[in-house]
């Protein structure tokens, strides 16, 4: 009953050992915001991973390489991830919880967590985010958007996220939420991105909406839709329209499915039209 | 004024920004155990069996209590005055449970993890009988009887599960609906909200020495708790002592007698110190809630405005116990329905009505929350219906200094009430500068839209009491020290309103003194003189008017002894800046020498002055409030843009302290308007008993709020003052109701306003 | 157990912990009272430390994991025979009621003036945002945080 060890990991590999020397009855510690809020009784020995050296962020090309312990607020508050995307993804760390937690909370958490309402999940899925994790006998990588379909809850207990990468893109992004009051989780959340062609059509869209109540998900028909589009307002509510008979939305106690589809269908059209905005500069 | 009026630091500022050891479990007595409650998992079941003994056998498992070891004594947990008006329809245990999160069992172990795992070893097997959820099911026909023991007394019809009724006629219901020209009618609903205080439900408990039972607690009533305790433990009231320190907010919440019962029974069988605390969750599922309700209202009207007649027909939900059912139920009248009393015609009927939910109780407005946000609506659907500007019909109609109401009689507290003519209200003067500040004229009518912003205003009024008539009684007690200090003893309770502060402003303008020189030791039944305790809004009148008495009786035994020095004649002299002055030949002498004199020197004798105060009414203050709103069409999120309320108070003594009551009932106000709201399963289990999903709200979340005090003299006040702590929350869900309907031209009535139903609404609006 | 070296509010300490106890209990246990819980899931604030000079709540951070750090909680920043001017301005503008959420805002107030000199309202609401405060409806804790950057800039800061 309850934490007979705390281990401080000086690298992965020792994390790893740890982990499967307890056979299921070890933790990964990273920020501890989730872990230490839901416990699992079973558990009897905790790794501290923010001690492993992963922590960090830089520029790689015109995209970025996050390690997994760097907290929220250092995402936010960093050069690099604001010199990304015009500031996109250290924005929406604005939007997650609230600062202290912000300076607790780690963004390989966020990821392995990967809770349906988070903020998060919904802004990697769509920057088509690169996960990267060790267990004892590889290195894998895949996008978050084909992690979250695979049995990930499964990986990452005998496996550690090591680092998250994210793509150069030549566009723009923009993240909208609707909560019940500030710092609150999301009743419903989309991450929309475009690219202009030479003809200022639209090369490239991505859209993802996450808290339907579900895990976030990229709406490849209405992002087929939009390509190679001329931007306009009119094609924005056209998009939210398909967009509503695509979205798989459902209720939960914070909102109904009902609401969260009219809902998404106004934030999508917002987010793609502060996308289109900011791809030329108007934002 | 020297010091009343002014915005004096509160007397234990200090101590709370320094984080000094001043709350209830701060201090822990040396070799003191945890006290846990084992709660109920169903909504509605007997206990068949209880079986403690593997739990026992745990080592540092100390006692277990449940139904079949302790007395069976029914009592409230209402920390009311007496007699009570709440039925006793609790015990320490029962053999049956009535909500889920009901108390089962206690256990008090060495340490936490010993609680919570005795807890988990308690076996009980329960036989779960038909729950009823909803209140209108549970005053119907064939409803499970929540209340079938025999012991409880007072309830007004068990087998229908009515807790309390009440039925008040004044002139011709009838007649005056068919003698008005318009007539609305409209119905508003309050869902389950909770107080939150930052601080939790806690105690310590233990025997002192001379094997007294002390608790020390963080409570609102210490008076109350000594009363109850004893009932409920059969313990003298003698035999024990209760502390109140600082404690860290309560908002009626701590009115109640919720864990000092078990946890004093906990320390009278170990002979341990106890500590119990509430978590977070169990503060949401089995602490207090304010009354749900369903107001059915109905006014009348003269074509010119005037309103004839008022019917409001309220269904209040008490939940499994009827704590305050009764009073909360009876105040969702008294304190509304004079506030328009131009109307010879009223009608208020309505039951308080048990179901297997938590349970409701005191919470901030009490009743008058829930009464204004039903009225208020309902005169500016009156005033639509009108054509009239709802500021005109308003202040047409609203009561004025010199006029009374004959609710004030008809309503009291659980009883009949006093009649009563209301000596001070500057209501009009409010709704004028209100109207100003949010500008009235401008925006109301003329929706704005800044993109899928639409903006609009809205306004309500409201008033509430001060104390409860012929009830409430406060003392308070002042001792002079020899170097011209004093200390000022009173039983009433500083939930962190800053009364202490307040009654030592009282207290230093009646005796010529600075706040300094006077501390201050409140809530302590063992060495402060009674108070009924800080709720109703009473603690700046009723304990304010009893510390001004005992100062005055203080200062005229001070100028006795400074007459003898002085050789004047007392009636020549007055008290200033330390001093007892000659207002004949300016002479002086401090009131250092007059302490001296009196205590060592000459015909000595300690200078100590007690004084009680009851309310001999109740004056209401009154308070304008106006909200500007601005409705997402698109997604129906409602920001609120601007909130002012401007209210009297009479003479503030504390203007600073004033407007924080009032800011912070606001602001809990537009939680309960927006987004706060229990949400329950189909089995009566709270399905958000956390912050995470039960959102209050945050400092990003706040308008831009400006609070005026436009003052009046209430010539039976301390200095002039009234109540200030519970009127603000009053406002904000009629007021933000009325400004979205002139924003987006849709009623809504029932709070919280979520995004959910604002877009429902609109869309409804849009197809019909 | 598990012994740890740590830095609280700038003296040295040496101490054995539970492997699992939280720092709110060790720090409650340290005598660090101002250090309140109101929720145990990181939501209410009122549990607010500074780790090394960052605002984190203790109720969620593990005791082990501050080893080798510096923790400030209020008892760090100012005392009644000598308080820090943000608690002056607490008392002075009338922003603190019950005085539970207090200690937290205060820190956060700090964090932010460390940071960010001349706030502006907003930016101070942002701020403090995570610290709930049920009684004062925040208006006067916003002035008092104002009131100090302004007397941090004239100089009166420590």
């Amino acid at each position: 009953m309850g934490i007979k060890r705390f281990h401080y990991a000086r690298d992965v590999e020792e994390a790893l050992s740890l982990l499967a020397a307890y056979e299921g009855r070890g933790a990964l510690l990273a920020g501890g915001v989730d872990l230490a809020r839901g416990l699992a009784p079973e558990v009897e020995g905790l790794i501290d991973v923010t001690t492993a050296g992963l922590a960090g962020i830089s520029a790689d090309g015109g995209g970025l390489r996050v390690g997994a312990t760097t907290t929220l607020e250092a995402i936010r508050r960093s050069q690099e991830a604001q010199g990304y995307l015009g500031g996109f993804l250290a924005k929406v760390m604005g939007h997650v919880a609230t600062l202290p937690l912000r300076n607790m909370a780690t963004l390989g958490g966020a990821v392995v967590s990967a809770h349906p309402w988070a903020d998060i999940p919904t802004a990697l899925v769509a920057l088509g985010a690169e996960a990267v994790w060790q267990n004892e006998e590889l290195t894998e990588k895949a996008s978050v958007e084909e992690l979250y379909r695979r049995p990930f809850r499964a990986i990452f207990r005998r496996a550690l996220l090591t680092e998250v990468r994210f793509p150069a893109w030549d566009g723009a992004f923009a993240f909208e939420k609707v909560a019940r009051n500030a710092g609150d989780i999301a009743l419903i959340n989309c991450a929309c991105g475009l690219g202009l062609d030479g003809e200022g059509k639209i090369a490239w869209a991505r859209v993802a909406i996450g808290a339907t109540p579900h895990r976030a998900k990229r709406l490849t028909a209405v992002e087929d839709f939009l390509t190679d589009e001329a931007p306009s307002e009119e094609l924005w509510a056209e998009a939210a329209h398909k967009m509503k008979t695509e979205v798989e939305v459902g209720d939960d106690m914070r909102a109904s499915a009902e609401w969260r589809r009219s809902a998404a269908a106004a934030i999508v059209r917002r987010a793609l039209d502060r996308a289109a905005k900011g791809v030329t500069g108007d934002a | 004024m020297k010091v009343v009026g002014k915005n004096v630091r509160k007397v234990d500022g200090i101590a709370l920004v320094t984080g000094q050891p001043v709350f209830t479990l701060d201090v822990t007595p040396p070799g003191a155990v945890v006290g846990k409650i084992l709660r109920s998992p169903h909504a509605h079941a007997e206990i068949v069996r209880i079986d403690t003994s593997k739990a026992e056998e745990l080592p540092g498992v100390l006692c277990i209590l449940h139904h079949g070891n302790v007395p069976r004594t029914p009592y409230t947990t209402a920390g009311q005055g007496w007699p009570e008006p709440s039925p006793y329809d609790s015990f320490l245990f029962d053999r049956k449970v009535r909500f889920v999160g009901d108390r089962v069992a206690a256990v008090a172990a060495t340490s936490e993890e010993i609680a919570d795992e005795a807890l988990r070893l308690i076996e009980v097997e329960y036989r779960q009988l038909p729950a009823v959820l909803v209140p209108e099911e549970a005053i119907g026909p064939g409803a499970p009887v929540i209340h079938d023991e025999e012991e409880s007394r007072g309830i007004h019809d068990p087998q229908h599960n009515v807790a309390a009724a009440i039925d008040i006629r004044v002139g011709d219901i009838e007649r005056g609906f068919t003698e008005s020209d318009v007539v609305v009618e409209t119905t508003c609903e309050f869902p389950y909200v909770q107080h939150v205080p930052l601080e939790s439900h806690c105690v310590v408990a233990y025997l002192d020495e001379e094997d007294r039972l002390v608790i020390r607690s963080a409570t609102q009533v210490p008076f109350h708790v000594r009363r109850i305790v004893a009932r409920a433990l059969g313990v003298p009231l003698s035999r024990i002592r209760v502390i109140k320190p600082r404690i860290g907010g309560g908002f009626g919440t701590k009115q109640e007698i919720i864990l000092e019962d078990v946890a004093a029974a906990l320390a009278l069988r170990t002979r341990r110190p106890v500590v119990m605390k509430y978590s977070r969750a169990e503060e949401f599922v089995a602490a207090r809630t304010r009354h749900p309700m369903k107001i059915r209202i109905k006014l009348g009207a003269k074509r010119d405005g005037t309103i004839h007649a008022i019917e409001m027909d309220v269904l209040s939900n008490t939940g499994a116990y009827g704590t305050h059912s009764l009073t909360v139920l009876s105040n969702v009248g008294s304190k509304t329905l004079p506030l328009y009393n131009k109307a010879p015609h009223l009608w208020f009927h309505g039951k308080a009505v048990y179901t297997n939910l938590p349970v409701a109780g005191a919470y901030r407005g009490y009743g008058a929350t829930q009464g204004y946000f039903a009225l208020e609506v309902a005169v500016d659907e009156l005033a639509e219906k009108l054509g009239m500007d709802p500021l005109k019909l308003r202040l047409a109609n609203h009561i004025r200094a010199g006029e009374t109401s004959p609710i004030f009689e008809k309503i009291g507290e659980g009883r009949a009430g006093k009649a009563q003519v209301v000596k001070s209200c500057a209501l009009e003067e409010c709704i004028r500068e209100g109207a100003k500040r949010i500008g009235w004229k401008e925006k109301h009518g003329k929706k704005t839209s800044e993109g899928r912003w639409v903006h609009g205003v809205g306004m309500a009024l409201s008033m509430q009491g001060s104390g409860i008539t012929d009830i409430d009684m406060a003392a308070a007690t002042i001792v002079m020290n020899e170097d011209g200090s004093f200390r000022l003893l009173v039983g009433a309770t500083d939930l962190g309103t800053g009364s202490d502060t307040i009654l030592a402003q009282i207290a230093a303008e009646t005796l010529g003194v600075a706040v300094e020189a006077i501390s201050v030791y409140s809530s302590d039944t063992d060495f402060t003189p009674f108070d009924t305790g800080a709720y109703a809004s009473s603690t700046t009148y009723v304990s304010g008017g009893a510390v001004l008495r005992a100062a005055q009786e203080a200062r005229r035994r001070i100028l006795e002894v400074a007459a003898a020095i002085l050789g004047e004649p007392p009636e020549s002299l007055d008290l200033e800046e330390g001093h007892a002055v000659s207002r004949g030949t300016g002479k002086k002498v401090p009131l250092s020498e007059v302490g001296h004199r009196a205590m060592y020197v000459t015909d000595q004798r300690h200078i100590i002055a007690t004084a009680s105060f009851v309310a001999p009414e109740s004056p209401p203050p009154f308070a304008a409030f106006f909200a500007e709103v601005a409705v997402d069409v698109e997604t129906g999120v409602v920001r609120v843009v601007k909130f002012v309320a401007a209210a009297d108070c009479g003479m503030p003594i504390n203007p600073a302290l004033a407007e924080g009551q009032l800011e912070g009932a606001i602001v809990q106000g537009i939680g309960h308007t927006l987004y706060e709201e229990l949400l329950f399963s189909p089995r009566g289990r709270v399905r958000n008993p956390n912050l995470f999903d039960y959102r209050i709200p945050t400092a990003a979340d706040v308008p831009d709020i400006e609070v005026v005090l436009i003052p009046s003299d209430e010539p039976t006040g301390p200095y002039g003052a009234k109540s200030i702590g519970e009127i603000g929350i009053n406002g904000p869900a009629p007021a933000i109701a009325n400004a979205i309907y002139d924003a987006i031209g849709v009623r809504l009535y029932r709070i919280p306003f979520t995004p959910e139903r604002v877009l429902k609404a609109l869309h409804g609006k849009s197809m019909g | 157990m598990l012994k740890i070296y740590f830095e609280l509010n700038g003296e040295p300490m040496y101490v054995e912990i539970k492997p699992g106890e939280m720092l709110l209990d060790l720090l409650r246990r340290l005598g660090m009272k101002s250090v309140k819980e109101g929720c145990r899931t990181g939501e209410c604030g009122a549990c607010t430390v500074l780790l090394d000079g960052k605002p984190v709540r203790s109720c969620l951070t593990f005791a082990a994991k501050i080893k080798g750090h510096r923790v400030t909680t209020l008892e760090g920043l100012g005392s009644p025979a000598n308080p820090h001017p943000l608690q002056e301005a607490f008392l002075e503008t009338g922003a603190v009621q019950c005085g539970f959420c207090t200690p937290g805002m205060i820190l956060v107030a700090y964090d932010l003036l460390s940071r960010n000199p001349d706030p502006t309202p907003e930016e101070v609401r942002e701020a403090i945002t995570g610290n709930l405060c049920r009684c004062t409806g925040y208006v006067k804790i916003v002035e008092a945080v104002l009131l100090a950057a302004k007397r941090r800039r004239e100089g009166v800061w420590r």
